[in-house]
């Protein structure tokens, strides 16, 4: 049995059609009925479907000519890496997804460079043949030349129209290994994937490498120590939950062990048996790490504990987040969030609005820094109101990433003028036909606001982009505080580059006196750093905020305005007098 | 205090969201009757305070059809009431306005808007500068209480145009004038392309308007009308009529606004209760943009420390036991900073 199992996962850029692909292979196996069929049907969060993009990896068990392929789904976006490099340790192939006109992409190279890391067999797979603009050769070639893979095996197919999907099938049962392990050893199962199911509890998705997981089991943890026993087993599906008795070496399947909480099942730990335990556990992936942060506050400051729980409940299904409470003069009480990256803010922010009700306000994203004090102590700030006075201070450290960029030649010029404003540090720049590969470091703090916007806009949307974490470097940082009458608001303190807080501020300030509405006083809004103040605009008081009628039949009319607008200022922020709409509070997205 | 409405009009201006209708007089003495039977269903004060014919264009019903109706109240009402009429200057002539202030009416109100002839086709008046300013004339002559409409904030407005209907109205001898800034209402015909949205011109009608006639509300300028002031310190009033509004004892009444079903059913009106709060609203909004002003007890203790802030600042003043404001432009803003 185990030589007739493929466990495979797709890779690609984002919007290659790596969940379309995976939908028509669902289908070509009949694992769902035509009555079931719908667009992304590995994607079941509304989020995904909304967004046409995937979040978290999905699995499915296949059945083809008398072989077992699990099918692994990964997400494309570089926030996501951590999802897909769990998806590569289950699987001993991938098929690595190019568009047929797009051709490869930043994002390609660095799965394909994950994919090379864990010793898959890799399948390229050409899609969308059926477009006009479909250059299979050119694509090829750039395989070959960026990538270094044979293109020569390269599987042609339209995940659209369903061709060349056959052809796949055949080249993933030919050329994808059968899971190596040993049937007779002690159980060995890694725990790639876990999640939350409000009927069935904590549920992990395993990958056996050794023996077996029977129901009845006793099993053990090896993470934890604890020791849990087998209610129910399952392979997944997307649509519905296909018993089993026994997952076996080699295969995928969903474990329920009826535990109340995700943690006795972390992601990367090892399932073993608890009277026969494995010597040693399966390989551990590499710890997610948090690379950006922000305040998230609920707009109504009772609803902090509500939070609180919103935050433990989504940690139970996407276990990269982390948070811990924070208080802010401005804001109240809230957390500081670790996001991996600025889409997963967005999605844990909308995530958290969405399916808990909450109302939130979220703080500009900010890096890691490591401050080196004059005592010689080192200490993280993730939070820039933290930081320690300037006296206090020997250095700062900020992390770098290095960057991937493949842009169409004609825009070279444009994006070297744009990496050297974001104090990019140019590594390589090579020639891939008429397109050019950039290898930069750049400052992470200049990442995490809308670099990847003004990438694509400088670019007309041809560049691509990719990156990751390097390590830290020592720079020219300030604190910039912003005032607003008067008053510091510790949730807008930035931290930047010294050559550049003067044109921020006074950028920043412009924005933020568009956003914050006439009130009954006069407004000051100003840029700071340490005592000294860098820009200044000024919000004039109102003059004039009336109704010209208001008479008998009028007056309830008017009220219900009133209350309406009450409503509104509640939305906002009150900092001493003034109020502060909550799009202010990320104004510094909204400048260079 | 008492309100009739009169749905009736010739033309509906271009502007105008009221409950009145065109091509509808022939129901006017079906509609008299439904008034009588509301008013005689209701319960009543002894005296009137005030008393307030409103419209659609009160002027439009003729001399005979007022004596029926002043019949039934004429028991409630002394020499103290204050009663107003408003009227149209091209429908109200010289012996109906003779005739109006010998059955009792003793304050008078012209919706002139303006006496420029072009904003006049504008808004859709069916008047003429002429006509005004004859009909003013003929008020003075029985009238001690003569108020004009006017209106601002017009697309076409100038200052110079604005100024020329202050000056005129002032030397017609006017002792009131309630002036609106151009409000765009949903079901009227203008759309925001009529309207001039020029904050510093407003301010500065309201200025050149006051330095005439003392401001005491936020479109109301002059003698005090005790009716008007009666709503916003939110006392008890009979609304009589289509689309009419009463209030008492914290509950508001909408009889039907359709002139056929009020006729069918004067009796008949939907209740919207206030509660505590709705109330408190209420008082604040309406206190602070007149000189009718709020009682401080009733504040609750969050807002009083609010307005206490906005007294340091002189935007607020409290004296003997109430609030109230310097600056009636800032009403809205200042009520929704305390509450």
């Amino acid at each position: 049995m185990q030589e007739k199992i493929r466990n495979f996962s797709i890779i690609a850029h984002i919007d290659h059609g790596k969940s379309t692909l995976a939908d028509r292979l669902i289908q070509e196996c009949g694992a769902v009925s035509d009555r079931e069929l719908e667009a992304q049907m590995l994607d079941s969060m509304d989020i995904e479907k909304e967004r046409g993009i995937t979040i978290k990896a999905q699995s499915v068990r296949l059945e083809y000519n008398g072989h077992i392929l699990n099918l692994i789904d990964t997400p494309g976006h570089v926030d996501f890496s951590y999802e897909v490099s769990k998806s590569l340790k289950s699987s001993e192939g991938a098929l690595l997804v190019v568009d047929a006109s797009q051709g490869v992409e930043a994002q390609t190279i660095a799965n394909v460079y994950l994919a090379l890391d864990n010793d898959l067999e890799i399948i390229p797979v050409i899609n969308k043949i059926d477009l006009p603009s479909a250059d299979v050769d050119r694509v090829a070639n750039e395989i070959e030349e960026t990538i270094g893979i044979d293109a020569s095996g390269a599987i042609l197919v339209s995940a659209k129209t369903g061709e060349g999907i056959k052809e796949l099938l055949d080249a993933i049962v030919e050329r994808v290994p059968a899971p190596q392990g040993n049937p007779n050893a002690p159980t060995k199962a890694l725990i790639y994937d876990s999640w939350f199911d409000n009927y069935l509890g904590a549920l992990a998705l395993v990958r056996v490498f050794d023996g077996e997981i029977k129901k009845g089991q006793e099993i053990l943890v090896m993470g934890t120590g604890k020791t849990h026993k087998v209610n129910e087993l399952y392979y997944p599906h997307p649509k519905r939950k296909l018993p089993t008795n026994a997952i076996k070496t080699g295969e995928i399947g969903v474990v329920v062990l009826g535990l109340k909480n995700v943690a006795d099942i972390r992601v990367g730990d090892t399932i073993t048996d608890a009277k026969n335990p494995a010597s040693e556990p399966a390989d551990e992936f590499e710890e997610v790490k948090s690379f950006v942060f922000a305040g998230i506050y609920p707009i109504e400051t009772d609803k902090f504990d509500d939070l609180r729980d919103a935050l433990d409940k989504l940690k139970l299904n996407d276990s990269s987040i982390t948070y811990e409470p924070e208080t802010s003069k401005a804001l109240g009480f809230g957390f500081r969030v670790g996001f991996l990256g600025m889409l997963h803010m967005e999605v844990v922010k909308e995530r958290l609005e969405r399916e808990f009700g909450l109302e939130l306000i979220a703080t500009a994203p900010s890096v890691t820094y490591k401050v080196i004090t004059t005592d010689g102590e080192e200490i993280e700030v993730s939070n820039p109101s933290e930081l320690p006075d300037v006296s206090k201070i020997e250095k700062i450290l900020e992390p770098y990433v290095k960057a991937t960029i493949l842009v169409p030649d004609e825009f070279v010029g444009n994006i070297i003028t744009f990496l050297n404003e974001k104090r990019g540090i140019q590594k390589k720049m090579d020639y891939v036909g008429d397109r050019v590969l950039l290898e930069y470091e750049i400052p992470m703090n200049e990442i995490v606001t809308d670099f990847y916007d003004k990438l694509k806009s400088t670019t007309k949307g041809y560049a691509s982009f990719d990156y990751e974490m390097i390590g830290y470097k020592e720079g020219d940082l300030v604190k910039m505080d912003i005032r607003v009458a008067g008053e510091v608001v510790d949730a807008l303190s930035i931290i930047v580059d010294k050559n550049k807080a003067e044109k921020k501020g006074r950028e920043l300030i412009k924005v933020m006196k568009e956003l914050i509405p006439r009130q009954l006083f006069e407004v000051a809004i100003q840029a700071s750093v340490g005592n000294k103040i860098i820009a200044r605009e000024t919000v004039k008081a109102l003059r004039k905020d009336v109704t010209a009628k208001c008479y008998g039949g009028d007056i309830s009319r008017k009220r219900k305005l009133l209350e309406k607008q009450k409503q509104g200022k509640k939305r906002m922020k009150s900092i001493g007098k003034v109020n502060i709409p909550q799009e202010a509070f990320l104004s510094v997205l909204k400048i260079d | 205090m008492l309100y009739i409405h009169i749905p009736f009009c010739q033309t509906k201006c271009f502007y105008c969201a009221f409950n009145s209708f065109q091509g509808q007089t022939h129901l006017k003495d079906a509609y008299l009757q439904a008034l009588i039977k509301q008013f005689q269903h209701t319960s009543k004060p002894h005296k009137f305070e005030s008393i307030f014919i409103g419209g659609g264009t009160p002027s439009l019903m003729d001399i005979s059809w007022y004596n029926q109706l002043f019949e039934v109240i004429y028991d409630y009402i002394d020499d103290k009431t204050e009663i107003t009429i408003e009227a149209n200057p091209n429908s109200a002539d010289y012996e109906w306005i003779k005739q109006i202030r010998q059955l009792g009416v003793n304050r008078i109100s012209f919706g002139v808007q303006s006496f420029n002839e072009e904003k006049l086709k504008f808004l859709g008046r069916s008047h003429s500068r002429k006509d005004a300013i004859r009909a003013i004339s003929n008020a003075h002559k029985f009238f001690d209480n003569v108020n004009i409409d006017l209106m601002y904030s017009v697309a076409i407005d100038t200052k110079d145009l604005l100024k020329s209907d202050v000056l005129l109205a002032n030397k017609l001898g006017v002792n009131h004038i309630s002036a609106y800034s151009l409000t765009i209402e949903q079901s009227s015909r203008f759309n925001h392309t009529h309207k001039k949205d020029d904050e510093e011109e407003e301010i500065w009608m309201i200025k050149l308007l006051n330095s005439f006639l003392k401001q005491y509300e936020i479109s109301n300028f002059g003698r005090i009308c005790k009716h008007n002031l009666g709503y916003w310190q939110l006392k008890n009033y009979i609304g009589l009529g289509a689309g009419a509004v009463g209030f008492k004892n914290n509950k508001r009444f909408y009889p039907h606004k359709n002139i056929q079903k009020y006729i069918n059913n004067p009796l008949f009106a939907h209740i919207e209760k206030l509660d505590h709060q709705d109330l408190l609203y209420e008082k604040v909004l309406l206190g602070l943009r007149s000189v009718a002003g709020f009682e401080w007890e009733i504040l609750p203790k969050h807002a009083q420390e609010k307005t206490q802030e906005l007294i340091k600042e002189g935007k607020l003043i409290l004296k003997k036991g109430r609030v109230y404001s310097t600056d009636f432009l800032l009403a809205d803003a200042i009520s929704v900073y305390i509450l």
